[in-house]
């Protein structure tokens, strides 16, 4: 445990060292976010209950937590590998599943900041006004929600390597953030969109924080699909390590 | 004790035993039948070239492969549980990359592996084992081939390992940083520590090695020290310079296997240089500049691979 406990301390101190990278990963979903802040009028309504400013808030947390795990995660670690390093830490006494556990937290501690800054813009330019408890709520479950984009991450870094995770990183930011609601409300998109929203955990997300912020009760769906989706992927992320520690350069 | 290991406290068992090893990756069959043993204390190359099945060999040895068929046993024990408990200490083959975390400090990611150990080495002792010093203060990015190599060395032998694995560890070196890296490991083998390690390179496995494993398709075709492999294989090479060498004489020297004229200078292959010398005074033959080479490790291995159905375990 004490390993584990070293190799947690010594992947978070690799991550907020690397400024430049904090920079461009905490900063792009707020660009992102403050540019959709100008274009849309403020007072519509999405689904007859929620105010246009605040869905976009919640929006832009998933999106900024999505982002933040397919770039901590997938682009960070495909480099990690092609140095060779993972196959180095398969050969000490680290156990597998702290591997995976670590990195899935380093990739976490990522995206909190992510969501705090998003709702600073939202608190300050978005117009959204909340009660304390109510901010607090938010930023917990955004933060929880991006588990399985953390994952997600992790998995892309493990499979592919470093020329495609560029790629691949920014195709499944758009994807899951653009069919799982982030850009546009599902109930505007056509019928067969809306069924492929309904299993993707950016949409499940999105709508627990729309229902931290509306005060109306967590829906169980939600949540479920969120657990289910991240135990999903953590199972893939195993499987694929183990399979990766089961396969050597062959020589 | 599953798998029929006797971990018995108290009994001494080898650093690394493979008993009748197979493993295919789909058809294509990797290790047909592999045995070996390294005791502790013993330093023994693995020599073959490439495709011959030593990265296969190291990654079973290293539990990274579960064997197929056969049994594979590292300090007394399954190669899973010896790495899992810090006994094995490995450097592994890293394509293009130097195997150390980017951007890290070469001191913290030796302390945070060091703490990966239930009992590591001494971080000083290591530091100057690894000659890192000069290095603590760098991050990983700035090293050169070998000093990253000499990194990798350090977090290796971390723990403090009882057996230490080096998977062809100098591919990315120059022939100073070769000869430096190996003073280094000869120096840690030198403690009762066993080493493996893989290389295609002869001299390497000659100049280290108390022992040789030449390994080709898969199977162990040799097994001895470097001197006893080369006296398998036309023992010596003596060579003389005759003015008219006269091939009829030089064929029924004692001990020659194989005569070569090149104009004037005559090579005669021996299994007895003493013997070939002396007749080669008896029989009267006016040579000069007469030398007596050992055989090549390169033709040792060429002779031993050519037929890879042929098994020559010698030096047992």
């Amino acid at each position: 445990m004490t390993g584990t406990t070293a190799y947690v301390r010594f992947e978070v101190g690799r991550l907020l060292r690397s400024w430049k990278f904090l920079v461009i990963t905490v900063g792009f979903p707020v660009v992102f976010y403050m540019l959709f802040l100008g274009d849309r009028s403020a007072g519509r309504v999405i689904d007859g209950t929620v105010p246009w400013r605040t869905y976009l808030m919640v929006s832009m947390c998933g999106f900024g937590t999505l982002v933040a795990g397919l770039s901590a995660g997938g682009g960070r670690l495909a480099a990690e590998r092609a140095a060779g390093w993972d196959r180095q830490l398969q050969v000490t006494p680290l156990p597998a599943w702290s591997y995976v556990v670590t990195k899935t937290l380093a990739t976490l501690i990522v995206a909190l900041p992510v969501v705090g800054l998003v709702e600073l813009v939202g608190a300050t330019f978005g117009g959204v006004q909340l009660p304390v408890w109510q901010w607090v709520a938010l930023t917990l479950t955004m933060w929880l929600s991006a588990v399985p984009f953390a994952a997600l991450g992790v998995l892309v870094g493990l499979t592919v390597g470093t020329e495609a995770a560029f790629p691949v990183v920014t195709a499944l930011m758009f994807v899951v953030g653009y069919f799982g609601g982030l850009f546009n409300p599902v109930s505007t998109m056509p019928g067969p969109l809306r069924v492929v929203a309904r299993v993707l955990p950016s949409y499940h997300g999105q709508a627990l924080g729309l229902a931290v912020v509306d005060g109306r009760g967590v829906a169980g769906t939600d949540v479920l699909v969120l657990v289910a989706s991240a135990a999903a992927l953590a199972t893939a992320v195993t499987a694929r390590y183990r399979r990766r520690h089961l396969r050597p350069q062959i020589s | 004790m599953d798998r029929g290991i006797d971990t018995r406290p108290g009994r001494r068992t080898a650093a690394v035993r493979f008993a009748g090893v197979v493993h295919r990756y789909g058809r294509r069959i990797a290790l047909d039948g592999l045995d070996l043993t390294v005791d502790r204390g013993e330093t023994v190359a693995l020599l073959g070239a490439n495709g011959a099945g030593k990265s296969t060999t190291m990654a079973l040895l290293l539990g990274l492969l579960r064997p197929q068929t056969g049994i594979v046993e590292v300090l007394g024990d399954t190669p899973r549980r010896a790495v899992a408990e810090g006994r094995v200490g490995a450097m592994l083959q890293t394509g293009t990359g130097c195997g150390l975390p980017p951007g890290v400090r070469v001191a913290d990611a030796l302390a945070m592996v060091r703490r990966l150990y239930r009992a590591p080495a001494p971080f000083e002792e290591i530091v100057t084992r690894a000659g890192i010093g000069p290095l603590l203060r760098r991050r990983t990015h700035q090293l050169s081939g070998g000093q990253a190599q000499r990194v990798r060395f350090a977090l290796a032998i971390a723990g403090g390992p009882e057996l230490l694995v080096l998977d062809e560890p100098t591919s990315a070196m120059d022939v100073a940083g070769r000869r430096s890296f190996w003073a280094m490991i000869r120096r840690f083998g030198d403690e009762g520590r066993a080493v493996v390690f893989a290389t295609h390179h002869l001299a390497e496995a000659d100049e280290v090695a108390q022992r040789v494993i030449v390994v080709h398709h898969g199977r162990v075709v040799a097994d001895g020290p470097g001197a006893t492999l080369k006296a398998a294989v036309a023992a010596r090479r003596v060579r003389f310079v005759a003015d008219r060498p006269d091939l009829a004489v030089l064929e029924q020297l004692a001990g020659v296997t194989d005569v070569g004229v090149c104009g004037p200078v005559v090579t005669l292959d021996s299994l007895d240089a003493d013997a070939t010398v002396r007749a080669l005074v008896r029989a009267g033959v006016d040579f000069r500049d007469l030398e007596v080479s050992g055989a090549a490790m390169e033709d040792v291995f060429v002779a031993l691979t050519e037929e890879s159905a042929r098994r020559a375990v010698v030096g047992l």
